[in-house]
């Protein structure tokens, strides 16, 4: 090991055009502090969305979780609630994600294995088995058949004798980011945003407590983008929801206050804060100006963060207990509403029960030891946070132009142009990594060689998916077929007719139709999606 | 060893769309002069497999995050002996626990290379590993084609590309349908082929496809990712899908593609799609090998006078108008029939919703050459 590193050329943040190596305030010569930044939970809402911020009321620490059959989660679940839990964070399998039953032969060896598996209303109803959906708040991770799991959701709910107005919680339902860069998609572009619109539509109506659409960069991030294209993007696709809110009738001040977002904390600590700082004044902007939005809570951007998992390594995995620290006093300083911190084995497989509370601990030391959270943005009038702040804004702004003058977000994904910018980011980040020019400790430098894992490793056992693919094949053959039958037939026309799916959707869920089902009945009229221009 | 860039086969299988890394490889090795070709999401252990058979690859890799690697692998191992592949060494990349590799490497997996692996490293032992032994048995490859095997075409068209002689043979005339498809980048031409290869195929008649992608002029490789969309996870023994790169050759139509239709000719296809790079020059070659040329438009795009301009609209033969559920369709339909008069025809299409396919199908079916 070498004593004393060659630091090399320190590299200046992606955000930043210049590598000054310090900042003053001839950088920042039109900042007027009254209009830029005004107070905590005043318009622009820079410095945040709420006065008091932290000092009320810490930030949520909601840690997302999942595995194995219904039964086993609706056990983690109860655990969960019985430790002073009050909000419920589900994950859903692959199969479930990608709208296929358990029994697709694409499902094979996915099953309950990367969340839990749901084909239909009757293991949604053992999801929820003892547990009052009137007293708890349930986040759903789920974009393409994220309609399907609500109308199980609140069928489970109306069993348990609760109106779907009592209901709280929050779906993913996000289609548009699948299209960028998740790949959890199914139907085309168009009308997949008609299906998010008709959730939108559905919960202004019946359920005015549930978050309909959490606009996630974390995914965009993830798969390569740098910190302004996240930005651009999230935000673009929250404009193209409310756009097409707007368009379907209904009023902005009704809906936007329930749309939410969900962004990625990375590596380049100022650079993350001042993402978060800009995020808030685009959205104000957008929404006061673009859209006309009254209610000042229509112009608030509420956010949820997740530490970045691309950043963890498999080398040295202790490594990224610090690296998720840092990542999370970012997200903190940035001024987040919850977030979610990773486990340092994430990298080797799902995160075994040590790991996940440590991130978890990770996150209670920061609120309670560091004392982070006396203050509201106090990061406010450092010049270099202001530049970067001011030039991460400029530069997703002009990405949000450039979006606009291609019509929108979905002929924008028409033309490739999300994939296309995402892989041509990650490449060169990669390129940065190998010329020598960016590091990660433990594997472009400070390696050790002939390295043991001195961590464990969590199993899955293999039962889960026989039994669930049982369950199923049991389900479909004791149903009311006649029943069954009508139910997707009317889903068909619906669907076909143009009408929000929602209704026959429930339908379907009480006729015993699995997702698979309802997805199949869809993409009948609706079309598969083939993803697009790739490079 | 001629001195041909190493063919590889990059792979997702199953349902885990997580494609960052794939991705980045797959340019890192173009850019390294590979031909790569991607198949994109959502592949089973067979249609991979057979597409390495089809692409006649020197190697494999695939890329799975999904922790599905003890039952995956083991079925990859097991098609490539059924498929008398065993010479392509096969490559495995992502989340896979060391405890798992001795395992791994036990059933015949070549490598595997973990998450923060350098791209050197890969190239480095991707070089070492493609060593197929040259010139390929062209004997054996006519026997196998005489024998209606896969493996027999595969191999006899890496030797065409390769330029090598096949002993003074000549495949026999065959009476398939010769289609060139042609368009601007973008406007859909491997999902237009893909989609109505399966209508094609639903009608019984088996389907030959040659897709052509630019070479790289300054390194020597090509990123042929026109095989994705015309892939639906399951094999399929009537539609057989090579993907060539266009190499340096004037006219962007890969080298021997004349030998190379004729290949497929003798092998008893009822249709064949040459789709090529839409450059002019090409289009303006390939009109000598084919029976037809469909050109695809989609709406708004200007394609149409575009391509009036470089004189592309004269060799095309059919007018494929994509996308024609988007707006502004009609008002593209109208500029066509202004530039065409009503010469020659047009189909509106949608590959999405597969509207107007089964009219093209019909009518590939209608001119099958009789025997």
């Amino acid at each position: 090991m070498s004593t004393r590193p060659n630091i090399g050329q320190p590299h200046a943040t992606e955000s930043l055009d210049d590598d000054k190596p310090f900042v003053g305030p001839e950088d920042i010569r039109n900042f007027d502090p009254a209009r830029s930044l005004a107070e905590p939970g005043q318009f622009p809402y820079t410095r945040g969305i709420h006065r008091t911020m932290y000092q009320k009321r810490l930030w949520t620490m909601r840690q997302f979780a999942g595995f194995g059959s219904a039964a086993e989660t609706n056990q983690r679940f109860k655990y969960l609630l019985e430790h002073g839990q009050t909000g419920l964070s589900t994950a859903f399998d692959l199969p479930t994600l990608m709208g296929r039953d358990a029994d697709d032969p694409l499902s094979l060896g996915e099953v309950g294995r990367c969340g839990v598996a749901i084909s239909s209303l009757d293991d949604m109803r053992r999801l929820f088995d003892d547990i009052n959906l009137a007293d708890v708040s349930t986040s759903m991770t789920i974009n393409a058949p994220a309609a399907i799991l609500l109308a199980f959701y609140i069928c489970v709910a109306e069993e348990q004798g609760h109106t779907p107005d009592q209901l709280r919680g929050t779906l993913q339902n996000d289609i548009l980011k699948e299209f960028h860069a998740q790949n959890e998609y199914v139907y085309p572009p168009h009308p997949s945003v008609k299906l998010v619109i008709d959730t939108i539509e559905y919960c202004t109506q019946h359920m005015p407590q549930w978050n309909t659409v959490s606009v996630s960069g974390y995914h965009i991030r993830e798969a390569g983008a740098t910190a302004a294209e996240e930005l651009a993007f999230t935000l673009a696709d929250g404009m193209e929801y409310v756009k097409y809110s707007i368009e379907r009738g209904l009023d902005v001040d009704a809906f936007s206050p329930r749309l939410s977002f969900f962004f990625d904390v990375h590596n380049d600590f100022f650079e993350e804060i001042a993402k978060f700082r800009a995020a808030r004044r685009i959205w104000t902007h957008a929404m006061r100006d673009r859209f006309n939005a009254k209610n000042e809570r229509s112009w608030l951007l509420r956010t949820h963060a997740q530490t970045a998992g691309v950043t963890l390594t498999e080398q040295q995995p202790m490594n990224n207990v610090v690296r998720v620290a840092y990542q999370a006093l970012a997200a903190v300083l940035g001024g987040v509403q919850s977030l979610h911190t990773n486990s340092m084995d994430e990298t080797l497989a799902l995160p075994s029960e040590q790991a996940v509370k440590v991130a978890l601990r990770t996150q209670q030391i920061l609120a309670h030891e560091t004392n982070v959270t006396q203050t509201v943005d106090p990061l406010a009038g450092s010049y270099f946070v202001e530049k970067l702040t001011n030039e991460i804004e400029a530069k997703a702004n002009a990405i949000i132009d450039q979006i606009d003058a291609m019509g929108g977000v979905v002929p924008a994904i028409d033309r490739g142009y999300f994939r296309r910018t995402i892989a041509d980011s990650a490449v060169q980040s990669n390129k940065s990594l190998e010329s020598g020019e960016s590091k990660i400790v433990g594997v472009t430098d400070y390696r050790e060689e002939n390295e043991k894992r001195t961590i464990p490793i969590l199993q899955i056992s293999q039962d889960t998916e026989d039994l669930q693919v049982a369950r199923l094949k049991k389900l479909k053959s004791e149903r009311d077929s006649a029943r069954h039958k009508s139910a997707l037939e009317a889903l068909r026309q619906s669907a076909a007719n143009n009408e929000n799916v929602m209704p026959a959707l429930i339908n379907a869920a009480k006729a015993n139709a699995t997702v698979g089902e309802m997805v199949d009945t869809l993409a009948n009229v609706f079309g598969r999606y083939d993803g697009g221009p790739e490079w | 060893m001629t001195n041909q860039p190493i063919r590889i086969l990059l792979a997702k299988v199953g349902l885990d769309g997580h494609d960052r890394g794939v991705k980045v490889l797959a340019r890192t090795f173009r850019e390294a002069g590979f031909e790569v070709i991607y198949t994109g999401l959502w592949q089973t252990c067979e249609s991979t497999m057979y597409a390495a058979m089809q692409e006649d690859v020197d190697i494999v890799g695939v890329s799975l995050l999904s922790a599905a690697h003890m039952t995956v692998m083991p079925e990859m191992i097991r098609l490539r002996t059924e498929l008398h592949i065993e010479h392509i060494p096969i490559l495995l990349g992502g989340i896979v626990p060391v405890e798992d590799h001795p395992k791994m490497k036990d059933i015949g997996v070549a490598a595997i290379f973990n998450p923060g692996s350098s791209t050197a490293d890969i190239i480095k032992t991707i070089n070492e590993l493609a060593t197929r032994p040259q010139p390929a048995d062209v004997k054996t490859a006519i026997a196998d084609y005489q024998a209606r095997k896969d493996i027999g075409l595969a191999q006899l068209l890496t030797s065409l590309q390769q330029g090598q002689s096949l002993n003074g043979w000549t495949p026999p005339k065959g009476n398939a349908t010769i289609v060139g498809v042609t368009g601007a980048p973008g406007v859909g031409k491997s999902s237009f082929i893909g989609k109505l290869s399966t209508e094609l195929r639903s009608r019984n008649l088996r389907v030959a496809v040659v897709a052509v992608d630019p070479t790289s002029p300054i390194t020597g490789g090509a990123l042929l990712g026109d095989r994705l969309r015309m892939m639906s996870g399951k094999p399929d023994e009537g539609l057989f899908v090579r993907s060539l790169a266009s190499g340096t050759v004037q006219g962007g139509l890969g080298p021997n593609l004349a030998d190379t239709v004729k290949l497929l000719d003798g092998y008893g296809f009822d249709v064949i799609f040459i789709e090529t790079v839409g450059a002019g020059q090409s289009d303006v070659a390939i009109r000598e090998l084919v029976d037809h040329v469909f050109l695809l438009v989609m709406p708004e795009s200007g394609d149409a006078i575009q391509f009036s301009k470089a004189g592309i609209m004269e060799i095309a033969t059919h007018y494929i108008l994509n996308k024609a559920d988007l707006a502004g369709a009609d008002r593209t339909e109208a500029q066509l029939l202004g530039v065409l008069g009503d010469t020659k025809p047009i189909w509106r299409v949608s590959t999405i919703s597969g509207q107007g396919l089964p009219d093209v199908a019909q009518w590939l079916e209608s001119q099958r050459k009789t025997a």
